[in-house]
């Protein structure tokens, strides 16, 4: 393209803008275009990029590996996938074998959306469990298996800890009917529970009261809630002593269908949801609306957000305010308190002012000056020796003082 | 690639739609519309790198009055270029307008004008020119910046040009008394003439008149060719701003006003700018040429944030001026600044020129020693007379030197320091 050369052939007209005459000296021939190409452009605005892309790139592919399943074991006691000895990996593996299909949660929305009648609800410990889950816990459908679960128990069920001291290993024996108990016959480390009325308690300690055991089943509302004192019988390291693994299979093997809700503190559950959301109440079209009017607000951003070419810098000179030094002198001598300073300034001001205008030399001596001064305003010569050549001022007060009167002496002596 | 407010609108047009329709579908649907529309009015928007952009604008212009530029574009492409076109300026100056609409078919040219007003003396470098085409929906188009570069190069404003006719005219009171042959200081040996009567009988040329029949008188007139060197001083104290305008351009103001008098009246002028090195220069100009070079050359000098080199000041004087002259130092008459460089090195200069030294003075410290308000007024008072006493002993001091004083405020500064040369020159001191 020769556009420079072609320049000259083609038709110009004034534009629309057009004000005066014809402007001044061409510096050179026409500039056509900015010297890139769509190539140059691209390979500009790759290299520009290309870390921030690497960055989203990067960004992407860790939060696609935050994505993927979690590992299969966990370390949370009492955890259905923890195979240390705090675990119940091993309880849980039997029950699947079973046939019991096991949903392993910690958070209290899953396990009011699976539990039904039909269903065993086993809460491992209670630690954190909250207010709202304890009240929603109320109201759920299924059988509750409590373990290790002491103020859940206390308050679903009216069945408190007696926190007795108990020796882990002593051997329990079942003492009572329950056919869960009576399959297992003794268990090892129970924990002591006080059973209230109308419930069956079973593996009482060796000199416990009659309301008194490790393992307690009552029915409250038609919902059958069993209690078991001490998490440690189920866990990996004591499931395999005397009859521990017995009941624990009975207990959580009553339905096909078990919840493993093992509380956590981290759980964001806030209480049932309610019926009545805000959006609930808003006709159907507004959430598209506001799609819409999103998209309205980016067309107009990215309208305004072009800039018609970049921003014009200037040097700009160094600004130095005149009276910046004698302010911040004068602000030293207030700070100072150079109250000495500053009335010797003003005097030596007026003095000086005082001897041009009588005609004195500058270096008149003092007392010839205020002689002179004194027959020219017509005051006591202390007067004004005291004025020019007196003690500092003490106070602000004084200083101000000082001057308004060197003032006044100055005026006296140009009026003359 | 940039949209216009016509894209905007094609969304807003969406909103009514989805009110018909609610759905989030129909939004994606609209959304993806406007997306295709407009990527579609910017393929077929013709390309801003297809145009031929020139630019001509004055190469100097006086600061204050305005200069047009001039910028021509040619559609060099094969499609009508509708476009928005910015001619870019640094802010100082004011561009009217910035913008322009341009509607060009293939093949033609156009010329947009701006009126350029700059408010800052100095070079000023025009910036890019951006093109934004729009297509022919005109919903969105292309952009791209063109270096086309620019200077414009703005002079001082020179206002104290008003100041020139009178003291031209007392100049010519000076011409005018060499007429009446009164043979004094500051004068020279013009001619001789035939007496008429009224002539001083003392300016009888008798040896003339003894060679000739006729009675012969000595006509005079005021000394010419003197040199005449006056100094900026670009250091930090020109920095300062004394009534919103830096001292500098005081010093500038005068310096041009004694160059055009001296020029006018025969003397030959150096202009010398000087900090640490020197900032502008003009020697051996004369006459018509002079004033033109001198704007110029003082145009780009700005003050630097250094000490003036004041031996360095005098070394380049001597080299200047061989011959006795008159060295006009624009300075500021800073106590602090004056004791550390000036004084030390003034008594060479004094020896074999006259030295004058002009000063911008600040109406802000006189008007701090006189206020009396409350209790910080009064320190600020005694702070500004305590500086007014050093620079009197600092003045003082450099008259023992030989130094000629001048202060004055910045406006009256370039009309003092015309009428201290005409004094110096009726005086016969030059």
């Amino acid at each position: 393209m020769s556009a420079a050369g072609a320049g000259s052939a083609f038709v110009v007209t004034d534009g629309p803008t057009s004000s005066g005459g014809p402007g001044g000296a061409t510096d050179g021939g026409p500039v056509v275009g900015d010297g890139t190409s769509a190539r140059s452009r691209a390979a500009h605005r790759w290299r520009r990029s290309r870390v921030l892309i690497g960055a989203g790139v990067l960004v992407v592919l860790v939060g696609l590996l935050a994505l993927l399943p979690e590992p299969r074991t966990s370390q949370t006691p009492l955890a259905p996938d923890n195979p240390s000895g705090t675990g119940a990996m091993a309880v849980a593996e039997i029950l699947r074998r079973e046939g019991v299909s096991i949903t392993y949660t910690q958070r209290f929305a899953d396990v009011e959306a699976h539990a039904r009648d039909g269903v065993t609800v086993a809460v491992f410990g209670d630690y954190a469990l909250g207010e709202a889950q304890l009240e929603a816990m109320d109201d759920l459908s299924g059988d509750l298996v409590l373990i290790g679960a002491t103020y859940a128990s206390g308050t679903l069920a009216g069945i408190e800890t007696t926190w007795a001291v108990t020796d882990p290993d002593e051997v329990l024996a079942a003492r009572c009917d329950d056919p869960d108990a009576v399959a297992a016959g003794t268990i090892t480390r129970a924990g002591a529970l006080h059973a209230p009325a109308g419930a069956t308690v079973c593996f009482p300690a060796a000199d416990a009261a009659a309301d008194e055991g490790a393992y307690v089943d009552v029915s409250v509302d038609g919902r059958r809630i069993t209690v078991l004192g001490d998490p440690a019988m189920l866990t990996n390291a004591h499931l395999t002593e005397e009859g521990n693994a017995a009941l624990a299979l009975r207990m959580l093997g009553r339905h096909t269908e078990l919840v493993w809700y093992v509380p956590s503190w981290d759980d964001p559950y806030q209480g049932a949801t309610t019926e009545d959301e805000p959006t609930a109440s808003m006709p159907p079209w507004v959430d598209a609306l506001a799609w819409q009017l999103l998209l309205v607000v980016v067309v107009t951003a990215v309208w305004q957000g072009r800039r018609m070419g970049r921003l014009v810098t200037e040097p700009l000179p160094v600004v130095v305010r005149a009276g910046e030094a004698v302010r911040g002198r004068g602000r030293l001598y207030r700070r100072s308190r150079a109250r000495g300073h500053a009335a010797a300034a003003l005097r030596a001001g007026a003095a000086s002012r005082i001897a041009e205008r009588l005609g004195l030399p500058r270096s008149a001596p003092a007392p010839l000056l205020v002689d002179v001064a004194a027959r020219a305003c017509g005051w006591p010569a202390a007067d004004v020796e005291h004025l020019l050549y007196g003690p500092p001022p003490t106070d602000d007060d004084g200083l101000a003082r000082l001057a308004r009167d060197l003032d006044h002496l100055e005026s006296e002596v140009h009026r003359s | 690639m940039a949209v216009t407010w016509r894209a905007v609108l094609l969304a807003a047009i969406g909103v009514p739609v989805v009110l018909v329709v609610p759905a989030t579908g129909t939004v994606l649907i609209w959304a993806v519309l406007v997306v295709l529309a407009c990527g579609l009015d910017a393929a077929l928007a013709a390309s801003p790198r297809r145009v031929g952009v020139q630019r001509a604008v004055p190469r100097s212009v006086r600061l204050g009055e305005p200069a047009t530029d001039v910028v021509t574009l040619t559609n060099v492409g094969s499609r009508r270029l509708r476009a928005l076109v910015r001619d870019a300026w640094p802010p100082s100056v004011d561009t009217q307008p910035a913008r322009h609409e341009v509607d060009l078919p293939p093949g033609e040219a156009v010329r947009v004008r701006s009126v350029l007003r700059p408010s800052r003396r100095g070079d000023s470098i025009a910036d890019l020119v951006t093109i934004r085409t729009v297509g022919p929906l005109r919903l969105a188009g292309r952009q791209a910046s063109i270096d086309v570069p620019a200077r414009l190069r703005v002079l001082p404003a020179f206002a104290s040009r008003r100041h020139l006719p009178s003291r031209l005219a007392r100049l010519r009171e000076l011409d005018g008394r060499a007429a009446v042959q009164v043979r004094g200081a500051g004068t020279e040996f013009d001619s001789l003439r035939e007496y008429v009567i009224g002539d001083d009988v003392r300016s009888i040329d008798w040896r003339a008149t003894a060679r000739r029949a006729d009675v012969v008188v000595r006509t005079w007139r005021p000394e010419r060719d003197r040199r005449v060197m006056i100094v900026l001083d670009t250091g930090r104290t020109a920095a300062v701003r004394v009534l919103d305008a830096p001292r500098i351009d005081a010093s500038i103001e005068a310096t041009l006003l004694l160059a055009a008098l001296a020029n006018h009246a025969g003397d030959r002028i150096d202009v010398l700018a000087y900090d640490r090195r020197v900032r502008a220069r003009v020697a051996g100009m004369a006459g018509a040429r002079l004033m033109p070079a001198v704007a110029d050359q003082l145009s780009g000098v700005h003050a630097e944030l250094v000490e003036t080199d004041w031996p360095g000041v005098v070394a380049q004087v001597r080299e200047r001026l061989s011959q006795r002259g008159l060295v006009v130092l624009l300075t500021a008459l800073e106590p602090a600044a004056v004791e550390q460089g000036l004084l030390g090195v003034v008594g060479g200069l004094t020896q074999h020129h006259q030295v004058v030294l002009a000063s911008v003075l600040d109406p802000e410290v006189e008007a701090l020693a006189r206020d009396r308000s409350d209790v910080t007024a009064v320190f600020d008072a005694a702070a500004a007379e305590r500086a007014g006493l050093e620079r009197a002993a600092v003045a003082m001091r450099l008259r023992q030197r030989g130094v000629e004083l001048l202060e004055a405020l910045p406006d009256d500064l370039a009309p003092r320091l015309a009428d201290t040369y005409l004094a110096l020159k009726a005086a016969g001191r030059l």
